[in-house]
C-alpha cells in the first residue's frame, strides 16, 4: 500500500493539558460504523470514555466488541462516524504520533533482524539518536523483552511470541507518552506473560506513561490496570467500569491469590460472562 | 566404512530398471547419449541433403559449419554478434533504470498513478514489435532503433513488476511506520524500496530473455548489422545455409544466457537471508 499524506497532530496545544487537568484521552459519544458490501455494520456504539494522564485503563470484552476499533480511533487510524475523539483536549484528526501503538498483528519488517526492527524508530529523523546510543538502547530493550541471543534472527525465524516481543520492544524504545496495546501478551505462554506484565508495569510507572490496554484476559486487566472497562458483545458499548483500588507497586505473580483481586475478578466476571456467551452465539 | 554383506542386495541390485537405462543415467552416460543423438541427427541431415531433400531447402551441416568458419575468419560474426549484444545490453540497462524509477515514482504517488494508469496499460498491452518501424523512422536503421525497442520492452516489464511490488506492501506496515513518525521519504527508503526489491530482481531476470528477443526482432525488421539482420539478409537471398548458421549462433547465445542466469540465480539465492 502506498503511503498516505499524514499530518502530525498539533504538537503544542494552547494550554498545558496537565496543568488544566485535561484528560489524556477522551471519547465523547464516539461511534464507528463500517459499510461491508453495502451493509452497515456497527463496530462501536456511541462510547464515552476518559483516560487521565498516567492512568492505566484496560478494556475487556468478547471478540468483535469494538475494543480494537477504540484503539484505532485514538491512534487516528480511523475517524469516528459520530462523536469526537480528543487527545490532550485536541480532536484527533490525523495520525496521532504521540501514541505508541502495539497492534494485534506484529508489523515487523521481514528483511530486518530482530535488533534492526527494534531500532527502526531511532533511525527516523523525528526520533534520531546517535548510533552508539541507539545500539545501547536496542541492547537494553532486547534484555527487557528477554530476546538475548535472538538479535540477529529474522522475524520469519522467530516464534509468534518472540515476534510479539520484538514488536513491543520496537514501540517501547522510543518511549511514547501513551501506549495503545491490543492484546500484546495474547500469544505468550503463561509464565512469560506474567514476566512481561511485571516489566510493563514497572516501565509504565518509571516512564510515567498513559496506557490503554485491550485484553481478553480479565486477570491480566485487573493485575495491571487502574480501571477496567467491560465492553458488551457486538455492537460494542461499555457495560461496566470498575476502579482497581489495589495498592501499587503490585506483585503480578502473587496478587491473583489475594482477596481483593478475587472479589474484583468475580464481580467483573459476572458482567463479562453474559457478553462472552452472546459473543459465542453469534 | 561398513562393508555391505554379500547376502544382502545393494541399491544397485534392487534397481528395477534395465542395465542400459542405468548406464545412460550416469553423468558420462548422459553426455555420451546426447552426443550420439546429435551425431545421428546431423549425419541423417547430411546424408538426406541433396539426395532425399533438395539442398536448397535444408542446406547441410557441413555447409553450415563451413559458413560459420568463414564468418569467424572474416570477422563478420563478431561484428554482427557485437551489434546484437550491444543493442540488447544498452537497451536492457536503459529499460531497467527508467522502468524501476518510474515504477517507484508512481508507487509513491498513487494519485498520479491513478491518472496515468490507463495510458500505461494501453501501451503495455501493445505488442512492442509494432513500434519497430516507427523507431526506424525516428532513430534510423542503425543500432539506436534496436536499443529503443529493447528499452521499451524491458521498461514495461520492470515498470509493472515494480508497481506490483509497491502494491503488495502491507498497508499495516506503512501505518506502523507512520505512527512511529516516519516521513514519506523514510517510508519509501525503509519500507517500500526494500519490500519491492525482490519484485524488481524478478523483473530484471525475466526481461533478459525478452531483451534478446526484442533486439533480434528489431534487426529482422530493419537493420544493417546484427544476428537478426544476418538471418534476414540470408533469407532475402534464399541463402538457407546463412539462415541456419545465423539461427545456430542464436541458439548458442540463448543457451549461454540461460546458463548464466541460472548460475546468477542460484548464487543470489544462496547468498540471500
Amino acid at each position: 500500500m502506498p503511503p498516505r499524506d499524514a499530518v502530525m497532530v498539533a504538537d503544542a496545544p494552547a494550554r498545558d493539558p496537565r496543568a488544566a487537568g485535561v484528560p489524556k484521552i477522551e471519547l465523547v459519544g464516539a461511534s464507528k460504523t463500517f459499510y461491508v458490501r453495502g451493509q452497515e455494520v456497527t463496530a462501536l456504539q456511541p462510547v464515552d470514555l476518559t483516560v487521565g494522564d498516567q492512568e492505566f485503563v484496560a478494556l475487556v470484552g468478547p471478540s468483535g466488541c469494538g475494543k480494537s476499533t477504540t484503539l484505532n480511533l485514538v491512534a487516528g487510524l480511523l475517524r469516528p462516524s459520530r462523536g469526537e475523539v480528543l487527545y490532550d483536549g485536541v480532536p484527533v484528526t490525523a495520525l496521532n504520533r504521540r501514541v505508541g501503538y502495539i497492534t494485534q498483528k506484529d508489523t515487523l519488517l521481514p528483511w530486518r533482524t530482530a535488533a534492526a526492527n527494534i531500532g527502526v524508530a531511532l533511525e527516523l529523523q523525528s526520533r534520531a539518536v546517535p548510533r552508539a546510543e541507539a545500539q545501547e538502547r536496542v541492547a537494553q530493550l532486547i534484555d527487557l523483552v528477554g530476546l538475548r541471543g535472538f538479535e540477529n534472527h529474522y522475524p520469519a525465524e522467530l516464534s509468534g511470541g518472540m515476534r510479539k516481543r520484538v514488536a513491543l520492544a520496537r514501540t517501547l524504545i522510543y518511549e511514547p507518552e501513551c501506549l495503545l496495546m491490543d492484546e500484546p501478551f495474547g500469544a505468550l505462554d503463561a509464565q512469560l506473560k506474567l514476566l512481561m506484565q511485571d516489566q510493563l508495569q514497572q516501565l509504565v510507572h518509571q516512564r510515567r506513561m498513559t496506557v490503554l490496554f485491550v485484553t481478553h484476559d480479565l486477570g491480566e486487566a485487573i493485575a495491571l490496570a487502574d480501571r477496567v472497562i467491560v465492553f458488551s458483545a457486538r455492537p460494542g458499548r461499555i457495560r461496566a467500569v470498575r476502579d482497581v483500588a489495589l495498592p501499587r507497586p503490585r506483585d503480578v505473580f502473587k496478587m491473583r491469590f489475594t482477596e481483593g483481586f478475587g472479589r474484583l475478578h468475580e464481580e467483573l466476571w459476572d458482567e463479562l460472562k453474559d457478553e462472552v456467551a452472546k459473543g459465542v452465539d453469534v | 566404512m561398513t562393508a555391505v554383506p554379500a547376502d544382502r542386495p545393494t541399491d544397485q541390485d534392487i534397481d528395477p530398471r534395465p542395465r542400459l537405462t542405468r548406464l545412460v543415467l550416469t553423468t558420462t552416460g548422459l553426455v555420451v547419449t546426447r552426443l550420439l543423438i546429435i551425431g545421428v541427427v546431423l549425419l541423417a541431415w547430411e546424408l538426406a541433403s541433396g539426395t532425399l531433400v533438395p539442398k536448397f531447402w535444408v542446406s547441410s551441416p557441413s555447409a553450415i559449419f563451413a559458413r560459420l568458419v568463414q564468418w569467424i575468419a572474416d570477422g563478420s560474426l563478431w561484428r554482427h554478434l557485437e551489434a546484437t549484444l550491444l543493442a540488447m545490453g544498452v537497451g536492457y540497462v536503459i529499460g531497467c533504470l527508467i522502468g524501476v524509477a518510474t515504477g517507484l515514482a508512481l508507487g509513491f504517488m498513487p494519485f498520479v498513478q491513478r491518472i496515468l494508469m490507463p495510458y500505461l496499460a494501453g501501451l503495455y498491452a501493445l505488442p512492442k514489435i509494432a513500434l519497430a518501424p516507427l523507431f526506424i523512422i525516428l532513430f534510423g536503421i542503425d543500432i539506436e532503433s534496436k536499443i529503443a525497442l529493447v528499452a521499451i520492452t524491458v521498461f514495461f516489464m520492470l515498470l509493472y513488476n515494480t508497481l506490483d511490488g509497491v502494491r503488495d506492501v502491507d498497508g499495516d506496515l506503512v501505518e506502523a511506520l507512520e505512527l512511529m513518525g516516519a516521513t514519506r521519504r523514510e517510508i519509501g527508503l525503509k519500507l517500500l524500496i526494500p519490500a519491492t526489491l525482490p519484485w524488481i530482481f524478478t523483473g530484471m531476470r525475466i526481461s533478459v530473455r525478452y531483451a534478446l528477443t526484442a533486439a533480434i526482432l528489431g534487426e529482422v525488421i530493419g537493420a544493417n548489422r546484427g544476428i537478426g539482420y544476418l538471418i534476414e539478409a540470408s533469407a532475402g537471398q534464399y541463402n538457407t545455409t546463412g539462415v541456419y548458421a545465423g539461427v545456430l549462433v542464436l541458439v548458442i547465445c540463448c543457451v549461454t544466457l540461460t546458463e548464466l542466469l541460472t548460475r546468477a540465480e542460484t548464487s543470489t539465492r544462496r547468498g540471500g537471508p
